[in-house]
């Protein structure tokens, strides 16, 4: 019996031993893949240190839809990279702009993304698997994600836990070591356009519920603020740009306007800029659109075109080429 | 309690340490100890049906007292029949109640007569065909003298309990089973450490192969209508390997976790997808239910003795009770008269007993004949596979008609690179292993050390890996 124990005791020693390089295994060949959205390429060049752009586009799916870097880029002669996390307000925007900081040189503008969600609450860690690879005893993921529902505290400490019962992402960390790499990123440096269609979403939503009302978070609201008082410190200038909504989505949020004069109240506060597209003609027409508060690739183009005229045209107050 | 989880993982070490730590010494204190457990693993699906196993246990154990007693032939007949009754009543009320019900409905109204009926909500409870069959032939077996009856009745009830087979089998003899639970178990290293390494693979089977299997064949079986013949086709081999992994890896895990504890279990699969014909298959799939068929209904109906007629009528019977064993639908029932077919050509010629030793023994590759024989044999059972998992008749004959048309010749879906390399890497290990009683029986034990712990630690790996969630077995719900 003594000899049947100390065998397994020495096999599950073993399993324990050789768990973190399989994790570490695991893990580089996942942050390979498209899984999670296609969201690794843009954690992967954070933390490789190869954002290195002096305009960062920061912001939810409606920045990493709406704003094309690439555009922006030819037209200022600054390389750009757009951030934008799909389903996260401005808690896990923070986490990037933390990470950015960290691994990257500083940018010299920050044109951040807001809307109706970006100071509001938001308890469900939308896509954790995008954190998978990164996230064992990184203290910043761990800060900004262990107040959501989802992770332990042992699936953030010891190595394999969190890939337990997560099968589909070790099967696409396996095919991706083993069959056919899926390298190439669907994203060109963080946007991604939508070559989509008007779809129901806005009719659905409207169907379950008469109105949307966004529940501000205090302490997202003192975290923006701080973030603020931060970029002013670093010398980085702050660009506020609420980007169109359709006109009937607009409607449909009871307390946007109340949101918006938030937004504005800051900008006035510590003398920054803010555009707002909510009345701009773009917000009229369908076809730009895929849902209510997603411009579609071409909506994307003319949006960005829009923005970087704008931009342009505020040069001679806040220089943007030097 | 499934085997596949946390809770077993937990269970099962606290129970082994019990057994071997502090009910040691005392061997009815040891058999306590597993019924207390059996109940407890049992009670964690559902406690309402314990009441169902004891009332059985109780049953068959007054039936074999009363019996030893009885010489009156009458009495005694009348005796067997009310255990017959009470087990298959039980089973028959929650397994087949519902499924007659509607079919006396259908059958009267095709004649032009409306009749009332209502199906009940009846929840099916765990296991119920395999205690029901194994209490069934300890009644039995006494009934025809071939075994003494117990007067243990602590013993007894853990022969009815036992946990590591209590819910889907092997369906154990009570002359194999019940005289384990008489003598004191010793704690054997080899036995030990083989019943791990059974309870591996068993977990393996299950985990990595038939619940990744049966992703993808569930996608395809649950939108069979969206699909051309190529895809259903693949659909049913990851069917047939998720039913295989699945049962066959359950049973592993029974029969390792009972080796734990001392015990020997009965073989229930023997790499029945090597097989060169059908009879060769059916020796070598659910071995504990297809002997328990043949001896306790296909020898009494009179076996393969008289004429061709009798063996063919024999055989279909044993065959198409088997199908509705597994459930109370016609896909079953169609499913075991399409093995009945196959096995006909052999059983009329007389070569149903041809292959009885090990394809390819001694050998590392079968010959081009025994490898034709094998894809054959292993074709029919994919297709019988088709019924046992179609929701109806209807969807089976759709998918088959699609299958042998022009849309097999098309580049299929669902042809995921890591299920087929898993696949692949799975047949291997069996092919090796085909000559044990499981695949990991003796392989790598020749090997140095770090190596074979490597490779353990490998499949345990894939199994920690691709654990998805506490998927059920398929036998559960027969």
């Amino acid at each position: 019996m003594e000899q049947f124990l100390k065998h397994i005791l020495f096999f599950l020693l073993f399993i324990i031993l050789l768990a973190y390089p399989l994790d570490i295994l695991i893990s580089n060949h996942l942050n390979k893949s498209n899984y999670a959205w296609g969201e690794y390429s843009t954690w992967n060049d954070l933390y490789n240190g190869q954002i290195n752009s002096e305009i960062v586009i920061y912001g939810s799916s409606r920045a990493w839809r709406h704003i094309d870097p690439e555009l922006l880029e030819k037209s200022f002669c600054l390389p750009t990279y757009n951030m934008g996390i799909d389903g996260h307000n401005f808690w896990l925007q923070y986490l990037r702009h933390k990470t950015l900081l960290k691994y990257n040189k500083n940018p010299k503008y920050i044109i951040l993304s807001i809307d109706i969600w970006s100071l509001a609450k938001n308890n469900e860690l939308y896509n954790s698997n995008q954190f998978l690879p990164y996230m064992l005893n990184n203290s910043d993921i761990i800060d900004f994600t262990s107040s959501y529902k989802g992770f332990t505290t042992l699936d953030y400490h010891l190595p394999l836990i969190r890939y337990f019962g997560n099968k589909r992402a070790v099967m696409q960390s396996i095919e991706n070591t083993f069959f056919f790499p899926s390298h190439a990123t669907k994203r060109k440096k963080g946007f991604q356009g939508a070559d989509l269609v008007w779809n129901d979403d806005l009719y659905n939503a409207k169907k379950n519920t008469e109105y949307y009302e966004a529940q501000l978070d205090p302490t997202l609201i003192e975290l923006f603020e701080n973030f603020l008082l931060e970029s002013k410190k670093f010398d980085i200038e702050v660009i506020l740009v609420y980007t169109p909504e359709y006109i009937d989505g607009q409607k449909f949020v009871k307390n946007r306007k109340e949101i918006v004069t938030l937004f504005k109240k800051f900008s006035q506060k510590y003398d920054i800029l803010f555009l707002d597209y909510s009345n701009a003609k773009i917000c009229t027409k369908k076809e730009y659109f895929y849902n209510a508060s997603h411009l579609n690739k071409t909506g994307a183009e003319l949006f960005t075109n829009i923005l970087i005229k704008d931009l342009e045209s505020t040069i001679e107050q806040n220089p943007i080429r030097k | 309690m499934l085997f596949n989880s946390i809770d077993f993982a937990i269970f099962l070490p606290i129970v082994f340490l019990l057994y071997w730590f502090v009910t040691n010494k005392n061997l009815k204190l040891q058999n306590f100890l597993i019924i207390i457990s059996s109940y407890l693993f049992y009670g964690w699906w559902d406690w309402k049906f314990l009441t169902l196993i004891i009332f059985s246990t109780l049953i068959d154990y007054s039936v074999g007292l009363l019996l030893s007693k009885e010489d009156n032939k009458t009495k005694r007949k009348i005796l067997l029949w009310s255990s017959i009754t009470v087990n298959l009543g039980f089973l028959g009320f929650f397994k087949y109640y519902n499924f007659f019900i509607e079919n006396f409905i259908t059958a009267f109204s095709f004649f032009g007569s409306e009749i009332k009926g209502n199906s009940l909500d009846i929840i099916l409870p765990v296991g119920i065909s395999f205690y029901t069959f194994q209490t069934l032939s300890y009644t039995i077996d006494v009934y025809k003298k071939k075994l003494e009856p117990t007067k243990d009745f602590i013993a007894f009830s853990a022969f009815v309990s036992f946990f590591p087979q209590l819910v889907a089998g092997p369906i154990e003899r009570a002359s194999n089973l019940l005289p384990q639970f008489y003598k004191k178990r010793k704690f054997d290293f080899d036995k030990a450490a083989d019943g791990m390494r059974q309870i591996l693979w068993g977990l393996f089977k299950k985990v990595v192969i038939a619940d990744t299997c049966a992703e993808a064949a569930n996608a395809i079986f649950n939108n069979s209508d969206n699909f051309g013949g190529s895809t259903l086709l693949l659909g049913a081999l990851y069917f047939t390997f998720q039913i295989y992994g699945d049962f066959s890896g359950y049973s592993d895990i029974a029969i390792g976790t009972s080796r734990l504890f001392g015990f020997d279990l009965k073989q229930n699969f023997a790499m029945p997808y090597f097989s060169r014909d059908i009879a060769e298959f059916w020796r070598r799939w659910h071995i504990s239910l297809s002997t328990w068929f043949r001896d306790y209904l296909y020898i009494p109906l009179g076996g393969s003795r008289g004429g061709n007629w009798m063996k063919i009528r024999n055989i279909f019977i044993i065959f198409i009770v088997s199908g509705f064993w597994h459930g109370a639908n016609w896909t079953f029932v169609i499913w075991g008269a399409l093995n009945a077919f196959y096995f006909l050509p052999l059983l009329v010629l007389n070569k149903n007993r041809q292959n009885l030793d090990i394809v390819a023994k001694g050998r590392n590759l079968p010959t081009l004949k025994e490898f034709f024989q094998i894809i054959t044999t292993f074709g029919l059972t994919v297709i019988a596979w088709i019924f046992f998992r179609s929701e109806n008749i209807g969807q089976a004959i759709s998918i088959l008609s699609k299958i042998f048309s022009d849309s097999l010749i098309s580049m299929p879906g669902f042809k995921k690179p890591i299920i087929i390399f898993l696949i692949f890497l799975f047949i291997i290990i069996e092919w090796i292993g085909r000559e044990e009683e499981f695949a990991l029986h003796k392989l790598g034990l020749t090997w140095n050390r770090s190596l074979r712990w490597f490779f353990y630690y490998a499949i345990a790996m894939l199994i920690f890996l691709l654990f998805d969630q506490e998927e059920q077995f398929i036998y559960f719900q027969f």
